[in-house]
């Protein structure tokens, strides 16, 4: 079970899906392929075909707002009445991150922190992502480097991003959002506790 | 009823064989820029950052430059030798606009280093920035003289269409969800249409954000909200991208009846459709923004709504359009039907993985991976482009001769296609990897394996780009003997 949850990251289940999505198109694509070569008069082979489409609209709209449905609860945004055990303060700045425990009581420019901070295990976290200078993507990766979840680190905004780390260990911090030249380079590292 | 004479259409093919020989030129080179980023991120050559970005940025802006540029010129001629008569005057106009920009572009980012990206997200240009105020500024009027050539371009076209059938609303199909008799709409027109007033929203939007660029150039003191600039920067960008793509299904409405012998006809269900796809092309940009949390959440749900609804008209009414045209109707699968097909499978295949990104819940872990790149890569490269082949082979050939076996054009295509394929999938691995973009390298990453994972599949992605390149060429090499037998039969 557990080994089927690891295997089952988000980007995993993306992939997945879409691979199962495209195979359904080129099954369709090569039954359209060959279906050209027989003849029929047009209008009988019109309804034939908007037989079909008549379910797969059906079938479609069923899938979408199911989709919609599920998917819509599932967002990472703050709830009304999130409650935060503890708060971090994260300052994207080119080209590196100035992350600090606690409520920001400076400006971003002036804000100081380090690359580096350290959190508990198993506790509600509000980060709260801001930039000095422009667009950051704040990201967090765990160790076996898959992206758990980001904001974007935007100037004049804060953006309140909550996430609870279920184990203790080294998390990642990578800029997803070109914010210029050395844009790459620009990590940092969370310690989970 | 035809008021196009032959004089007319031969000058109006002179101007279609200009913009494609400049597309055939262009779009080569764009692909060695990327070349050169997957071999940058496979540690096979090094480019210093700031060129690597300065390709990125020429690549970005100039393909969706170029690919709506001749997605447009296809457009214009189509309906110039069919429809009705249009000024080349301002056609000629548009092109020397357009190239005389992408010429400043080129140069901005190739000479002048501006590297802020296709989409220049505010204030990145004026922070921080290693190229010199200049470059921003000659990119930004580049850019906004492309922007109002379009302008020009999509507003005389429109007004002659909407001259012909008596009523801007009659193109938007309008007639037929009333009772009574009408003059038949043909699908080219109404396709055109939606997809072209989205257009002249979107270069307005884009021409003001440029101009709040270039007067903060100048006046650095100056500040505008950063969020309102995003959502003007997606807004433009989603759109001009989105509705490159519904250009090139104007042709395929136009042009796949020749081959099939199935007329296809608008009804109420293509209008009910397209009117539908009107308003998806303006709101699904939204989904750019989902990793903006200070955007109002009841936006963002907003913008998973509009962009899941979007799939309902591409492909129960347009797909399934294609495939009613092609079912059982005897129908040779020659270079452009192939091309359409293939074309349509790329749109659904990239719609398909557009989908699950659009969902927030998968975007919190896709979002600026290379899963983005990916997914728009499919539809662009094996969607739109496919069919801009289709074209050209339609233009290059002749209409008689579109019909014949095309041996050497289709090995071109198949190599083309297997190429692009192997080159996407390194892109979705990646991006299913953590594998982020607008990375110039991977070096800095600790987390996992992510750094060696990402330099390794863009090493396996430049060996398929060569598969592309090789593709292409075989392409052209038949694409310019059939040109150039029509150039000796008819002289
Ligand atoms: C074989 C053909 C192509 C190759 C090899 C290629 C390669 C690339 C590469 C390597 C990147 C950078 C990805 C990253 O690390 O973020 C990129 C980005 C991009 N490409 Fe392509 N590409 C191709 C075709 C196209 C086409 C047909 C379009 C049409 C619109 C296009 C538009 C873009 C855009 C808009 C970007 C984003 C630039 C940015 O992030 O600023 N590309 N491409
Ligand atoms: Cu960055």
């Amino acid at each position: 079970m557990s080994s089927i949850t690891i295997l089952m990251t988000l980007q995993n289940l993306a992939g997945i899906l879409t691979l199962a999505g495209a195979t359904i198109v080129v099954a369709v694509v090569i039954f359209v392929l060959l279906s050209a070569s027989e003849e029929e008069d047009k209008d009988t082979a019109k309804h034939k075909v908007y037989a079909v489409r008549t379910k797969y609209f059906a079938i479609l709209t069923l899938v979408l707002v199911a989709g919609l449905i599920i998917s819509l609860r599932l967002v990472p945004y703050p709830r009304a009445g999130s409650v935060a055990d503890e708060t971090v303060t994260i300052v994207g700045v080119q080209w590196f991150w100035r992350m600090g425990n606690g409520e920001m009581t400076t400006g971003p420019v002036e804000f100081v922190g380090s690359n580096e901070v350290t959190v508990p295990s198993q506790k509600n976290i509000k980060f709260v992502v801001t930039s000095a200078d422009v667009n950051h993507g704040f990201g967090i990766y765990d160790s076996k480097g898959s992206l758990l979840t980001q904001t974007q680190a935007m100037p004049q905004y804060k953006n309140l991003l909550y996430y609870k780390f279920d184990n203790p260990g080294e998390y990642y911090v990578v800029c997803m959002e070109y914010c210029g030249q050395t844009h790459s380079y620009m990590v940092g590292k969370i310690h989970v506790q | 009823m035809s008021t196009i004479d032959q004089v007319e259409k031969k000058k109006e093919r002179k101007l279609v064989l200009t913009w494609a020989v400049t597309f055939l030129i262009v779009f080569p080179l764009l692909i060695i820029l990327g070349l050169f980023m997957r071999l940058n991120q496979g540690r096979v050559v090094e480019l210093d950052y700031t060129q690597f970005y300065a390709f990125m940025t020429m690549h970005g802006l100039g393909m969706a430059g170029v690919l709506f540029s001749i997605a447009f010129a296809g457009l214009w001629y189509l309906i110039s030798t069919r429809i009705t008569k249009l000024n080349l005057g301002v056609g000629y106009f548009v092109y020397v606009l357009v190239l005389l920009g992408f010429l400043g572009l080129a140069y901005g980012t190739m000479i002048g280093n501006f590297a802020a990206g296709w989409y220049m997200l505010y204030p990145l240009p004026f922070k921080g920035a290693s190229w010199a105020v200049s470059s921003t500024q000659i990119s930004s009027v580049s850019l906004i003289v492309m922007g109002v050539a379009w302008l020009v371009g999509i507003l005389h076209l429109l007004y002659a269409l909407a001259k012909r059938y008596g009523g801007f609303f009659n193109l938007l199909g309008w007639q037929y969800l009333r009772k009574g008799e009408h003059e038949k709409l043909p699908a080219l027109v109404l396709v055109a249409t939606i997809a072209l007033v989205p257009g002249i929203f979107a270069f307005l939007v884009g021409a003001v954000m440029l101009i709040m660029f270039l007067l903060q150039s100048f006046e650095p003191t100056l500040s505008f909200d950063p969020l309102l600039l995003k959502n003007m920067t997606f807004f433009f960008g989603h759109m001009l991208v989105n509705i490159t793509l519904y250009c090139g299904v104007g042709w395929v409405y136009g042009l796949l009846p020749e081959f099939t012998k199935r007329e296809w006809k608008v009804d109420k269900v293509v209008v009910y459709s397209w009117n539908a796809t009107f308003f998806f092309i303006i709101f699904a940009y939204l989904h750019h923004l989902y990793m903006d949390f200070a955007q109002p959440t009841s936006v963002q749900y907003l913008g998973q709504i509009f962009s899941y609804g979007s799939a309902i008209p591409a492909t129960a009414v347009t797909m399934f359009g294609v495939i009613a045209q092609v079912y059982h109707s005897k129908m040779k699968w020659t270079i452009f039907p192939l091309t359409v097909l293939f074309g349509m499978m790329g749109w659904a295949i990239g719609g398909f993985a557009a989908i699950v990104d659009t969902t927030i819940a998968f975007n919190t872990g896709l979002h600026n991976t290379l899963w983005v790149p990916a997914h728009f890569h499919t539809y662009m490269l094996m969607g739109i482009v496919l069919f801009i082949f289709g074209f050209l082979f339609y233009l290059f050939s002749g209409e008689e001769g579109i019909h014949q076996e095309n041996k050497l054009g289709k090995v071109g295509f198949w190599l083309f296609v297997v190429g692009a394929y192997g080159f996407l999938t390194m892109f979705y691995l990646s991006g299913i990897n953590g594998v982020p973009r607008r990375f110039a390298d991977y070096q800095g990453i600790e987390a996992g394996q992510v750094k060696e994972i990402g330099a390794q599949l863009a090493r396996y992605a430049a060996m398929f780009i060569y598969v592309v390149l090789l593709g292409l060429l075989v392409m052209y090499w038949s694409l310019f003997t059939k040109l150039l037998k029509r150039k000796e039969a008819s002289a």
